[in-house]
C-alpha cells in the first residue's frame, strides 16, 4: 500500500489515476470482476435480468423493422403488420415497466452479499489489531459503499450496469443489421461518430468525477459544519460564544473549495456537449439524405428507408451515453477495497489457552508501532469463583489487560490461560438499536434462553426500567424504531451489565467489568456493588473501578503499576503493607473527608 | 408552498439571471425539437417517395438537427439544473438556514425531538430547495411536450386525438403506481436504517467489533443485519413491482388504442404519416414517464419545503426583541423569584417555583439527583429558555429586558453535553471567543499536558471524523473547559458537570484554579460562578449550595450547614462517606 493512500480521498484518487494508466487488459479484468459479482444474483433472477435488458436492447431494431414492414405492405396484410408492431410495442413497454424492480432486486442481492462478506471479514477472527489499523479503517470506509453522494456507487450498481452494457452491445448488433440491409457502409458512417460521442462523454464524465472526488474531503467538512447548526450541544455553545456566523462562514469556505472547481468544470462540460451535437447531426444528416436520395432513385424501398432512419438514430442513443461510467468507476474502487481487505485482515483467531479461572504469566505487550511497553511482565491469577479488583493510575494499562484477557490481542511474550468463553462489559459497550431481549441475549452465542434473560435483567437492576417499557422485553431501545424508546446513559449501563450477566448464566465462567458504573448515580451504584457478590456467585470476576471504596469489597486487590502487578492481597493486607495502594487509598479517603471525591480515572492514551 | 416556490424561483433569477434564462431556453428548445422529430421524418419519407431532392435535403438536415438537438439539450438541461440548484441552494439557502437556526435566541427547536426530526431533513438538502421551483417548471414543460405530441398526431387524423384520454388514463395509472413505490420506500426506511446500524456501527466498527468477537456473536449479528437488509430490499422491490404492474396495465391500454390508431393511419394516410405516428408513439413512453417522474420529484420536494417553511415561520415568530445592554459589573447579584419552567410538549414542571439569591462575586453549587432540574436552571440563567412563571432579575433588572446577545457576550459556560469540534485543537478552544489568545485558557483547564501529548501540538486535528486524533471523554472535556475559559472575565460563568469524566488529580487541579479564578473575577466585576456537580469535592467549597429535588429547591446553605441539617444533602454525602468509614480502620 502506498504511503500517500492514507486517507480515503487519497485512495480513491490514487486508484482513479491508476485506472487511467491501466492497460486495456487491466480494465477488462476489473469489468470481469464486476460481472463475476452477479453470481450472487441467482440463476433465475439473472436470466430474468438478462431477458429484460435484451428486450430493451432489441426494441429499436424490432420497431424499425416492423415500421418498415408496415410502410411497405401497401394495402394487403396491413392488419397483420399493425398487429406485429402493436405486439412489439406492448412487449417492450410492459417489460421495461418491470425493469426497475428486477434491477433493484439483482443489484440489492449483490450488495447484500457484499456486505455479508465485509462483515464476515471484519469479525471472522480475533482481528482487532488489524481492524484498528488506519489503512484498514479507510478501506472499510470505501468498501462499506453507503451512497452518500453521487460518486459513491455500490458493487450492485456496478455489476448491473456492466451487464446492461454488455447486453446493450448485443442490441447494437441488431440495429447494425438493419443498417447493413440497406448498405454495409452505413455501419461505419453511424457507428464511428456514435462511438466518438461515447468516448467524449466517458472522458468528460471521468474528468468530472475526478474533479468532484478531488474535493470530497471538503464535501465531508461542509456537511459536518452544516450539521452543527442544528445540533443542541453545539447550538448551545454557538449562542453562548457567539460563533453562529462563523459556522456558516466555515461551511461556505468548504463549499467554495469543493464546488468552485466542480462548477467551472460544469461550464467546460456544457460547452463540450455541443461537440456531441455536431458529431451526431452531421453524419445523421448525411446518412438520411443519402438513403433518402437512394430511395428516390429506386435503390431500396420506403420500408427500408423508414427502418434505416429509425435504427440510425437509436444507435446514437444506445452508444452515446457516458453516465454509466460513474457506476463502473465508482464501484470498481469498492471491489478493489474488499480485495485489499481480504489480504490485510487475518483469518486466524488469536489462540487463547484454556485454563480454569484466569492466569497471566510474564505477559508483555506493546501496541504495534509504538515504543511504550504497556505490560511488562504481568503475573496475575484469578481462581475460579474469586473476585479480583484491578487498580492503577492513569494509563497503567488496565483496559489493555482486559483486551488481552478477552483474546483480542496476542501478548508479545508470556502466556495467558483463560477459561473461555469470557463475558466483558467494556467502557464503550454497544448500544444495539434492537429490542431489550436482543440487547441482553447478544451477550453470548448460545440459543436464546428466556429464563437466563429474565434473571440477568432482574439482577442487573433493570426491573424498574423494564416495567416502564411499552412492549417489555420486545421494546426496541432506539426512538428511531417503531415503538422504540431511548434510554439514558445510566440505564444503558444496566443493560450492558445484564448482557454480561446473561453470558455468565449461559456458559461464561469469567466476567470482566471495566468501570461498569461510570454513568450511574451514587445511589444506584452503591446498591449494585452491594449485590455484586450475590449475582456473580461461582464466577471469576475481574473488576476495574476507580472508586477505591468499592474496590475494597473484592476478595483480592491487585495494583498495576509500571506494567507489572506490584502489590496484591486483600484490602486490609495491602493497607497493612503500607505500600502504593495504601497511599492511594489514604489520599482518596482524605480527599473525600475534605470534600473531594474518590475517583481515579484512567485517561485513554493517545 | 406555491408562494415559497415562487420566492425560490425569484431568488434564482435574481442571483443567476443568465443561467436561469438559459434553462428556460433549453426547455423550450427541447419542446420544439421533440415535436419537430416526427414532422421532419414525415417530410423526409414523403420527399423520398416523391423524389423532391431539394425538399429531401432540407428534411434530412432538419431531422438530423431535431434528433441531435433534442438529445443534447436534454443532457444540458439536466446538468444546468443541477448546477443552478447547487449554486442557489448550497451557497445561499443553506447558509441562510444555518443563520436562521443559530440566530434564534432559544434552543427549543434543537432539543425537541419532533422539531429535530424536521431540521434533520434539511441537512445537506439546500440544493433540493434550490431545485424545487425548477422541478415544477420542468414538469410543466414535459406536460406541454405531451400535449404537443398529441396535437401533431391530431394533425394527421383528428380521430387520433382520442388517444389523449388514453394517455390521461395512462398517466393516472402510472402515478398511482408511483405512489405505491414511494410508500414502499418509506415503509422500508426503518429496516434500512437498522441494517445500516448493525453493519456500520457494529460489524465493521472496531470499538463495537471487540464485543462481538468476545461474545462470539458475529454470525448472529450478521444474520440480524442480513434479515433487516433483505426485509428492506423485499419491501422496496415489492413497491417497484406493484408500480410496474400499474404502469404495465396503463401501457397495455394505451398500446391497444395506439395500435388501432396506427391501423387507421396505415389504411388511410401516407407512408410519411405512418412513420410520424410510430415515431411519436414510441417516444410517448419516454415523454409520459418523464412527466410522471418529474412531477413526483417536484412533489417530493415538499418533504424539504415543509421543514424549510416551518423553520422560517418559527424563526419569524421568535425574533429576539432588542433590549438594553447587559451590565458590565454586578453589584447585587442575580435573583430568582418563584421561577417555574415546563418544557414545551410536556406537563411536568422541570423547575418549580424556585426562589434564590445568587450574590455578586459568589460561587454557587447546584446539587441534586438526575432530573431534579439543575441543568434547566442553568439554561434559564443563560436565557436558553424563559420562565413560564416568575422572574429572574439581574441587579434588579428583569432578564428578558436585557439584550440576549450582550448578556451572552458577558458570560461563559461549559455544559455537560459539550461540542466535540472536529478541527484543530487551537480552533476548538478559540471558538470560546474568536480572535482571543488561548494560552491562559489552556492552562486554566489543566490541558497543557494534553497539548504536549498531541502529535502536532495546537495544530493537531481532533476527532476521528476527519482523520484527526480521537480523544478520550476526559480529554474532550478538557478542551470544552479550555474553551469556556477563553473569555477573561465573565459576569456569569456556568459549569454544568464540568469534570465528570476527569480523573481526581485533574479535577482537583482544575477546581483549585477555578476557585482562584472565580475569586479574581468576582473581585473585578462581581461575576458569579454557578457549578452543577455530583461531586462533593466540587460542591463543598462553594459559598452557597442549592439542593434541588423534582424541580424544587429543597435546601440551601453552606456545606457545614447542610451536613448538620440531616436532609437530602447529608444523605447523599453519607452514602459515599460510609464506604470509607465502615471498614477502614
Amino acid at each position: 500500500m502506498n504511503e500517500l493512500s492514507r486517507t480515503v480521498t487519497g485512495q480513491v484518487e490514487i486508484r482513479l489515476q491508476r485506472n487511467s494508466f491501466e492497460s486495456t487488459i487491466g480494465t477488462v479484468h476489473d469489468r470481469l470482476a464486476l460481472l463475476r459479482l452477479l453470481r450472487d444474483v441467482g440463476p433465475a433472477l439473472l436470466a430474468l435480468l438478462i431477458a429484460v435488458y435484451l428486450v430493451d436492447a432489441l426494441m429499436p431494431a424490432a420497431i424499425a423493422v416492423a415500421t418498415g414492414a408496415l410502410v411497405g405492405t401497401g394495402g394487403q396484410d396491413i392488419m397483420s403488420a399493425v398487429l406485429v408492431l402493436g405486439g412489439i410495442l406492448l412487449t417492450g413497454q410492459a417489460v421495461s415497466q418491470f425493469r426497475p424492480a428486477v434491477e433493484t432486486l439483482a443489484g440489492g442481492r449483490v450488495d447484500g452479499a457484499h456486505r455479508a462478506r465485509l462483515s464476515e471479514l471484519a469479525t471472522r477472527g480475533a482481528t482487532l489489531p488489524a481492524l484498528e489499523r488506519r489503512e484498514v479503517q479507510d478501506l472499510i470506509k470505501i468498501a462499506t459503499a453507503d451512497p452518500l453522494n453521487w460518486v459513491d456507487q455500490t458493487p450492485g450498481d456496478g455489476a448491473v450496469t456492466q451487464l446492461e452494457l454488455v447486453v446493450r452491445y448485443v442490441g447494437l448488433l441488431s440495429s447494425a443489421a438493419v443498417l447493413a440491409a440497406w448498405s454495409w457502409w452505413l455501419i461505419p458512417a453511424v457507428v464511428l461518430p456514435a462511438f466518438a460521442c461515447r468516448l467524449l462523454m466517458v472522458h468528460e464524465w471521468r474528468g468530472h468525477f475526478r474533479v468532484w472526488v478531488a474535493g470530497i474531503e471538503h464535501d465531508r467538512q461542509k456537511n459536518y459544519w452544516n450539521e452543527l447548526a442544528f445540533r443542541p450541544a453545539e447550538g448551545r455553545e454557538a449562542r453562548i460564544f457567539g460563533f453562529g456566523a462563523w459556522l456558516a462562514d466555515r461551511y461556505l469556505r468548504h463549499v467554495n473549495a469543493h464546488l468552485g472547481p466542480v462548477w467551472s468544470d460544469d461550464r467546460r462540460m456544457a460547452r463540450r456537449t455541443w461537440w456531441m451535437f455536431l458529431l451526431a447531426a452531421v453524419p445523421l444528416a448525411g446518412v438520411y439524405f443519402w438513403v433518402g436520395y437512394g430511395t428516390a432513385a429506386g435503390h431500396g424501398s420506403l420500408a427500408q428507408l423508414t427502418a434505416v432512419v429509425t435504427a440510425a438514430w437509436s444507435m446514437f442513443q444506445m452508444i452515446g451515453r457516458g453516465y454509466d461510467m460513474i457506476a463502473l468507476e465508482g464501484s470498481r474502487v469498492v471491489v478493489a477495497a474488499i480485495r485489499d481487505l481480504e489480504r490485510l485482515l487475518p483469518s486466524e483467531p488469536v489462540q487463547v489457552a484454556q485454563g480454569s479461572g484466569v492466569r497471566f504469566a510474564g505477559v508483555r505487550f506493546a501496541y504495534p508501532e509504538t515504543s511504550r511497553q504497556i505490560l511488562d511482565g504481568v503475573d496475575l491469577e484469578i481462581a475460579p469463583g474469586e473476585r479480583v479488583a484491578l487498580v492503577g493510575l492513569n494509563g497503567a494499562g488496565k483496559s489493555t489487560l482486559t483486551k488481552l484477557l478477552a483474546g483480542l490481542y496476542q501478548p508479545d511474550s508470556g502466556t495467558i490461560a483463560v477459561e473461555t468463553p469470557v463475558a466483558v462489559v467494556f467502557q464503550d459497550f454497544v448500544k444495539y438499536q434492537l429490542s431489550l431481549a436482543d440487547n441482553v441475549t447478544l451477550g453470548s452465542a448460545v440459543p436464546v434462553d428466556g429464563a437466563a434473560l429474565e434473571s440477568a435483567c432482574e439482577d442487573a437492576g433493570l426491573a424498574d426500567v423494564l416495567s416502564r417499557l411499552p412492549d417489555g422485553y420486545d421494546t426496541p431501545l432506539a426512538r428511531a424504531r417503531t415503538g422504540g424508546v431511548d434510554l439514558s446513559g445510566g440505564q444503558w449501563q444496566l443493560v450492558a451489565l445484564a448482557r454480561a450477566l446473561y453470558a455468565t448464566r449461559t456458559g461464561a465462567r469469567v466476567l470482566v467489568l471495566d468501570e461498569p458504573t461510570a454513568h450511574l448515580d451514587v445511589r444506584t451504584e452503591a446498591d449494585l456493588f452491594g449485590r455484586l457478590a450475590a449475582i456473580t456467585k461461582g464466577i471469576s470476576v475481574l473488576l476495574i473501578s476507580h472508586r477505591l471504596a468499592t474496590v475494597r469489597q473484592a476478595d483480592r486487590v491487585a495494583l498495576l503499576d509500571g506494567g507489572r502487578i506490584t502489590e496484591q492481597g486483600t484490602h486490609e493486607e495491602l493497607m497493612a503493607l503500607g505500600g502504593a495502594y495504601a497511599r492511594m487509598y489514604a489520599i482518596q479517603a482524605e480527599r473525600f473527608t475534605r470534600g473531594f471525591e474518590d475517583r481515579l480515572e484512567e485517561g485513554e492514551l493517545i | 408552498m406555491t408562494g415559497l416556490r415562487w420566492e425560490l424561483f425569484r431568488l434564482a433569477w435574481r442571483e443567476h439571471p443568465g443561467l436561469s434564462a438559459l434553462i428556460v431556453v433549453y426547455l423550450s428548445v427541447g419542446l420544439a425539437s421533440f415535436a419537430a422529430i416526427g414532422l421532419t421524418l414525415r417530410a423526409l419519407v414523403e420527399a423520398a417517395r416523391d423524389g423532391h431532392v431539394r425538399t429531401l435535403a432540407v428534411a434530412a438536415a432538419s431531422a438530423a438537427v431535431a434528433f441531435s438537438l433534442d438529445w443534447v439539450v436534454g443532457h444540458l438541461g439536466i446538468s444546468l439544473r443541477v448546477h443552478l440548484a447547487e449554486k442557489v441552494g448550497v451557497t445561499r439557502i443553506t447558509p441562510e438556514l444555518m443563520l436562521l437556526s443559530n440566530d434564534l435566541p432559544e434552543i427549543e427547536h434543537l432539543e425537541r425531538t419532533d422539531f429535530q426530526d424536521r431540521l434533520t431533513i434539511l441537512i445537506g438538502q439546500g440544493w433540493a430547495l434550490g431545485d424545487a421551483p425548477w422541478a415544477v417548471l420542468e414538469s410543466i414543460f414535459l406536460s406541454l411536450r405531451l400535449l404537443v405530441t398529441l396535437a401533431v398526431l391530431g394533425s394527421v387524423d383528428p380521430w387520433l386525438l382520442l388517444l389523449l384520454p388514453c394517455a390521461g388514463a395512462q398517466l393516472w395509472l402510472e402515478s398511482f403506481g408511483r405512489r405505491r413505490m414511494v410508500a414502499a420506500q418509506l415503509a422500508a426506511a426503518e429496516d434500512q436504517r437498522l441494517q445500516r446500524h448493525l453493519f456500520a456501527d457494529v460489524c465493521v466498527n472496531p470499538g463495537a467489533a471487540k464485543e462481538v468477537l468476545v461474545a462470539g456473536i458475529s454470525s448472529r449479528v450478521a444474520t440480524l443485519q442480513r434479515h433487516a437488509y433483505d426485509r428492506a430490499l423485499r419491501t422496496r422491490v415489492g413497491g417497484l413491482a406493484a408500480s410496474g404492474r400499474w404502469s404495465a396495465a396503463g401501457w397495455a391500454l394505451f398500446v391497444a388504442a395506439f395500435t388501432g390508431a396506427i391501423g387507421l393511419v396505415a389504411a388511410t394516410g401516407s407512408p410519411g404519416d405512418v412513420v410520424l405516428a410510430v415515431v411519436i408513439g414510441t417516444q410517448l413512453r419516454a415523454a409520459v414517464e418523464h412527466v410522471v417522474h418529474r412531477s413526483a420529484e417536484a412533489a417530493n420536494r415538499i418533504t424539504v419545503l415543509e421543514p424549510y417553511r416551518w423553520l422560517r415561520a418559527y424563526a419569524a415568530q421568535r425574533r429576539p426583541a432588542p433590549g438594553r445592554p447587559a451590565p458590565t459589573r454586578l453589584r447585587d447579584g442575580i435573583e430568582l423569584r418563584n421561577v417555574t419552567y415546563i418544557y414545551p410538549g410536556t406537563s411536568r414542571e422541570a423547575v418549580s417555583s424556585v426562589s434564590a439569591h445568587l450574590p455578586a462575586g459568589s460561587v454557587v453549587a447546584l446539587v441534586g439527583e438526575y432530573g431534579s432540574g439543575k441543568t434547566t436552571l442553568v439554561k434559564l440563567l443563560a436565557k436558553m429558555c424563559s420562565p413560564d412563571a416568575g422572574k429572574i432579575l439581574v441587579d434588579g433588572i428583569p432578564l428578558p429586558s436585557v439584550d440576549t446577545v450582550s448578556w451572552r457576550a458577558g458570560m461563559s459556560a461549559a455544559f455537560q453535553d459539550f461540542g466535540r469540534y472536529q478541527t484543530t485543537f487551537a480552533e476548538s478552544v478559540e471558538l470560546g471567543d474568536l480572535g482571543s489568545p488561548i494560552d491562559d485558557a489552556v492552562a486554566a483547564a489543566d490541558a497543557e499536558t494534553l497539548v504536549a501529548r498531541l502529535p502536532l501540538g495546537h495544530k493537531t486535528m481532533l476527532g476521528r471524523r476527519f482523520g484527526g486524533v480521537e480523544l478520550s471523554e476526559g480529554q474532550w472535556q478538557k478542551v470544552a473547559l479550555a474553551r469556556a475559559c477563553v473569555r477573561p472575565k465573565p459576569l456569569l460563568f456556568l459549569l454544568d458537570e464540568p469534570t465528570a469524566s476527569l480523573d481526581a488529580p485533574s479535577e482537583q487541579a482544575i477546581f483549585e484554579r477555578y476557585m482562584e479564578r472565580a475569586r479574581r473575577i468576582a473581585a473585578l466585576t462581581g461575576g458569579i460562578t454557578v457549578i452543577v456537580s455530583h461531586r462533593f469535592s466540587t460542591v463543598a467549597g462553594a459559598d452557597l449550595i442549592l439542593v434541588m429535588r423534582a424541580g424544587r429547591l429543597v435546601e440551601a446553605g453552606k456545606h457545614e450547614e447542610l451536613t448538620k441539617l440531616g436532609g437530602i444533602y447529608a444523605d447523599l454525602y453519607g452514602i459515599q462517606a460510609s464506604a470509607y468509614a465502615s471498614r477502614s480502620a
